[in-house]
């Protein structure tokens, strides 16, 4: 590094300072609250656990139940973007890059649109019901679609697939044809090719895919609130609330920093557990 | 030739694409059904929705903040992120992988988190919210993209042009504006795409830093919690067909590259 170059790196202050002022001091200071208490609809500093001993108490089925359901779509979506990578990349040939192009068509095309789209799709007078009745295979409208984990599950799978399939697809483009080629002419079975060879080469992209999903599912508020109707307790839409007029928001605080928690101990013993099945030999 | 698991893979390929097209298509199809139910039979097209939503003032109001919104982030998220970039790429150090993860943190929270932590601060120190509050919680989310995408492209960067240009007399900036911006401008151009196409479609950091107001997906949002007319399918879709847009053209200027 040459020192003309060295002394240019006031060029990344405006970045920093956005990142210091509008990104650090604010979550710090969220942080900090959660240790606080609020009286009166006012924050007063205080140096307490109660905040987080009430969220484990008073919160503990919700939490359970949101990251029975946050893990459960990044199992499902995790595993649907690693077949669907896979052939991208191994079996689809000149389709491929179309195939992920139409990836990064459903990556965009907005979040609330598709939420709303899987309201309409699931709803009692919606477009599976209307079709249905159509064809004439019911004759009332399925009541179940719609408000309940499934639909969450399903809207919230449909929002994070191509989130999940970016990152393992980028970690397959790199593992090279000629190995796994070699391992099937030395009479390694299909299955063994993919389980020895390359799953263990992407194990970072699939931890990644797998990070991404757990936590956008364990922390949203929008999906239960418009899909899973009102016995699905998932805990963003208990945050969500402490920030209203009535609001207490050190214990919101406290409530999203034990989600991050949970998502951390969870992806963690994940990570651990691929780092141990699928081991570079 | 291809065998029976190819062919089930590739099936499962298909029945993937459906899956992840299908919600989007009906979104289309039902913007120009004349019902003013969302369902099927499908009696018949017309652009009466079309007609009624542009009638209401509120619509474009949202429509021009969002304009403002994204407009401004995509200059200021890519002019910050760009010169950062152009330091972080030429670090050689064990610490740059630290430091992504640090640069990555907006975006490892749950949206829900950032949007609170915002709002909680910007209360604090007595900022009003509104559109300037939106812009400062777009830049903040939208900045780790634009970093990773610049940072990856002058990864390979040939600084030797560079040097050419400062040893024939050109000044930094002269040595920019001439030699290294024309090279890397469709990266740059396509970091801004994705930029403001990440910040045409939140929905939750702005839901808690706007304040009053509406940008579209916060106006979407009101219609989906009053009232159940067609128009909804609309505000939708426009959310759906600007993000889409923006990000073909970032993929069309980079050309998959980056």
């Amino acid at each position: 590094m040459t020192p003309a170059i060295r002394s240019r790196g006031w060029l990344a202050l405006p970045y920093l300072t956005v990142y210091l002022l509008v990104f650090v001091a604010p979550l710090l200071y969220f942080f900090v609250i959660s240790f606080w208490r609020v009286r009166l609809f006012r924050l007063m500093p205080d140096a307490s656990l109660a905040n987080y001993a009430k969220t484990l108490e008073a919160h503990s089925v919700s939490l359970i139940f949101t990251f029975e359901i946050a893990f459960t779509i990044a199992v499902i979506v995790t595993t649907l973007a690693f077949v669907f990578a896979y052939v991208v990349r191994f079996k689809a040939g000149r389709y491929g890059t179309p195939l992920l192009f139409v990836v990064l068509i459903a990556l965009f095309g907005g979040y609330l649109t598709k939420i709303y789209v899987w309201k309409t799709i699931l709803g009692q007078a919606g477009v599976i019901n209307s079709a249905l009745g159509l064809l004439g295979i019911v004759n009332e409208p399925i009541t179940f679609l719609l408000y309940n984990p499934v639909a969450v599950v399903i809207t919230l799978s449909h929002y994070t697939l191509p989130l999940a399939i970016l990152p393992i697809y980028g970690a397959l483009r790199s593992i090279e044809d000629m190995p796994l080629r070699a391992a099937r002419d030395l009479g390694a079975s299909r299955f063994r090719v993919v389980w020895d060879v390359v799953l263990p080469q992407c194990r970072v992209g699939i931890l990644i895919a797998f990070s991404l999903c757990l936590i956008f599912a364990a922390g949203d508020f929008v999906t239960p609130l418009l899909i899973g109707g009102p016995y699905t307790s998932m805990i963003g839409k208990l945050i969500q609330l402490q920030f209203g007029f009535h609001g207490d928001a050190a214990m919101g605080s406290a409530m999203a920093f034990t989600v991050i928690g949970i998502c951390l101990v969870v992806i963690f013993m994940v990570g651990t557990l691929i780092f141990t099945v699928f081991r570079v030999r | 030739m291809s065998d029976l698991p190819t062919i089930l893979l590739r099936l499962f390929a298909v029945v993937i694409v459906v899956f992840m097209l299908t919600p989007l298509l009906v979104l289309v199809l039902f913007c120009f059904s004349e019902r003013s139910l969302v369902t099927f039979p499908i009696t018949g097209f017309t652009l009466d929705w079309f007609e009624k939503l542009f009638e209401r003032p509120a619509f474009w109001d949202a429509l021009q903040n969002s304009l403002i919104v994204t407009g401004t982030v995509g200059v200021v998220s890519t002019l910050l992120g760009t010169s950062a970039a152009m330091v972080l790429a030429r670090i050689r150090s064990r610490y740059v992988g630290p430091i992504m993860l640090l640069i990555m943190l907006p975006i490892m929270l749950p949206p829900l988190v950032l949007g609170v932590a915002l709002l909680t601060y910007f209360s604090t120190v007595e900022v009003r919210l509104g559109l300037f509050t939106v812009i400062l919680a777009h830049i903040v989310f939208t900045q780790p993209f634009v970093i990773l995408i610049v940072q990856a492209r002058m990864i390979g960067f040939d600084y030797r042009i560079v040097h050419g240009a400062r040893d024939l007399g050109a000044s930094h900036l002269k040595a920019f504006v001439t030699v290294t911006f024309p090279i890397i401008r469709p990266t740059i151009i396509g970091a801004a795409m994705v930029a403001m196409a990440l910040s045409v479609d939140d929905f939750i950091v702005t839901f808690f830093t706007i304040g009053g107001g509406n940008t579209l997906p916060t106006f979407l949002w009101g219609m989906l919690r009053m009232d159940v007319n067609p128009t909804i399918n609309i505000v939708a879709m426009l959310i759906m067909l600007l993000t889409v847009v923006v990000s073909l053209v970032a993929l069309r200027v980079t050309r998959w590259r980056g």
